[in-house]
């Protein structure tokens, strides 16, 4: 990074935090994370949450960008782009540069369309926001993606939701091997306002795959699988179950997967959790557990920890997270 | 080595810049509709269209302006949802080209966790629709009967103005003093509920009103 860009970029970022406006239509936050372990397998300091190949967790610096668009006749679309700078550490460190959102959502009127990369339209995944946590849904062990480049439609009724996508099935980096995964989520319930929602997603295609930026094969596999999720609140109590199952590769998959925790404290500033999960996939059954601790130390700061242990390697890893996320005006 | 020092040079770099800008961050908390296509057309059935805008008590004014908020509302504010700094989204609501109303959302410290107070309100502030979106309590099935919210109905500032968010008293005979708690084994939450309308009308008034409540002379 030369002096001159470095010079540059800070030049055009002070610009731009020193125009404050009465209201905007943007939202821009800074992120920034660091994340460290110890795996009892390995007996060494790691530096990531889940695997060295997976995207999340590691440490990174990063930005969230929230932009809306408005006519005379209100709103029409939101660009939301959401990136990383991770770093593998190493003996020899990498920089890994990671795309989460980074699509436009336009209103059609009776339905939304997005086009770009985005959560498609299946199991829990697609509308639990993992992006900061430590502990992670079904799409971190091969079922669906966290996020997959295509497009989708999604209408909202006073019941619930509906959704369709078409995607390239490569997950963060985008592959056209031909490839491609097809979506659809339908969900009874709205979890803010009812406090409980039930889900029920199918997907089928031929996906490739891959860890994080990762491809770990060069020949989509056939997918196909339909699952059911029930996610419910009540007072600091939260529990999330999906039950997913198909065919992964030819061969029969399933996953059984539950999340609960509780808060505690003023505005559940502190939350515990469980996490077992179940995967049958490629003629091997997996179980999973984790337990994680959350602490917001601020409106900015949150500490995290977890454990978290796979039944087939005997791995077992601790893992503490520093995550910082603030807004920058311009 | 050098590899992973040209690394440290870019990290130090990113976290200078980050101090640097510190004086112009603000924190992640907000409040959004979850679903505003749905939700504005619910609160306001006739609209065809809204815009989202963003405002912050720092933006408008900084400390002098909180202050003033504060004193509006008889306490201070503290806890993660009441910074200076926390982005509200403002939802202006259009019938065609036409301005017909408002949406304005408050988070609020409650009994378990935060909850999300939203008011529709029409161009002279006045409460259309009151409405819990995030309530977790084992009674928000009462609190979010419409009964309960339709007791919010016409109701703005002037009246709030009456009601002391501290102690939970309010002037008798006031229309804020008539309003029923449906659920009593949930009166902090009810409190609660009842300090987020304020609060919110108070910020409604500062971002969007001009003040007009001030200017009525119904300040506390």
């Amino acid at each position: 990074m030369s002096k001159r860009f470095r010079l540059g970029v800070l030049g055009l970022l002070l610009t731009l935090a020193g125009s404050p406006l009465a209201a905007s239509n943007h939202l821009f936050y800074l992120e920034a994370q660091g994340v460290a372990g110890y795996s009892a397998s390995a007996s060494k300091t790691i530096f990531y949450s889940q695997s060295p190949e997976e995207a999340m967790q590691k440490p990174s610096l990063g930005f969230d960008y929230v932009q809306r668009f408005s006519g005379e006749y209100g709103d029409w679309a939101v660009l939301a782009v959401q990136f990383r700078l991770a770093i593998n550490a190493g003996p020899k460190p990498t920089l890994e540069p990671q795309v989460y959102n980074a699509f436009l959502r336009l209103k059609l009127g009776f339905v939304a369309l997005w086009a770009g990369h985005n959560r498609p339209r299946f199991g829990l995944a697609a509308d639990l926001d993992s992006h900061s946590l430590l502990l992670q849904p079904l799409p971190m062990n091969g079922f669906g993606f966290d996020r997959d480049w295509g497009l989708g439609l999604e209408r909202d009724f006073s019941w619930g939701q509906g959704g369709l996508s078409l995607t390239s099935g490569s997950g963060m980096p985008l592959h056209l091997k031909g490839n491609y995964f097809i979506a659809g989520r339908i969900t009874r319930g709205v979890l803010a306002r009812d406090n409980l929602s039930l889900g029920f997603s199918v997907g089928w295609g031929r996906i490739l795959e891959v860890m994080g930026t990762h491809l770990m094969s060069d020949t989509p596999r056939p997918f196909a699988a339909a699952g059911l999720d029930f996610t419910r609140l009540w007072n600091n109590l939260e529990s999330r179950l999906e039950v997913l199952a198909g065919k992964m590769a030819g061969q029969p998959a399933y996953a059984l997967f539950w999340r609960a925790g509780v808060g505690f404290f003023e505005e559940n500033r502190l939350k515990i959790e469980i996490q077992p999960v179940v995967l049958r996939k490629e003629g091997r059954t997996q179980v999973l557990l984790s337990a994680g601790v959350s602490f917001l130390a601020g409106a900015d700061w949150t500490l995290r920890g977890m454990v978290h242990f796979n039944r087939e390697t005997g791995d077992r890893l601790y893992v503490f997270q520093v995550y910082y996320y603030k807004g920058i005006r311009f | 080595m050098n590899h992973a020092g040209n690394l440290l040079r870019r990290s130090t770099f990113a976290l200078v810049l980050s101090v640097l800008l510190a004086a112009r961050l603000f924190p992640a908390v907000g409040c959004d509709l979850n679903d505003p296509d749905r939700d504005v057309k619910r609160l306001f059935p006739g609209a065809t269209s809204y815009k989202t805008l963003y405002v912050s008590v720092t933006e408008k004014g900084g400390a002098p302006l909180l202050r003033r908020i504060e004193a509006r509302l008889g306490d201070r504010f503290k806890g993660l949802y009441e910074t200076a700094d926390v982005p509200y989204t403002l939802y202006l609501v259009y019938k065609s080209k036409n301005l017909i109303g408002y949406i304005h959302g408050v988070n609020q410290k409650g009994r378990y966790g935060g909850l999300q107070v939203f008011l529709a309100l029409d161009l002279q502030g006045n409460i259309r629709s009151f409405y819990f979106q995030k309530l977790t309590s084992q009674y928000a099935k009462l609190l979010r009967d419409p009964s309960f919210g339709r007791q919010f109905e016409g109701l703005n500032l002037k009246d709030f103005n009456a009601y002391d968010v501290t102690t939970g008293a309010s002037r008798e005979g006031g229309r804020v003093a008539a309003i029923r708690n449906p659920a009593p084994q949930a009166e902090d939450d009810f409190r609660a509920a009842l300090r987020a309308v304020k609060k919110n009308l108070i910020l409604v008034d500062e971002f969007l009103l001009g003040n007009q409540y001030l200017k009525d002379g119904a300040q506390p």
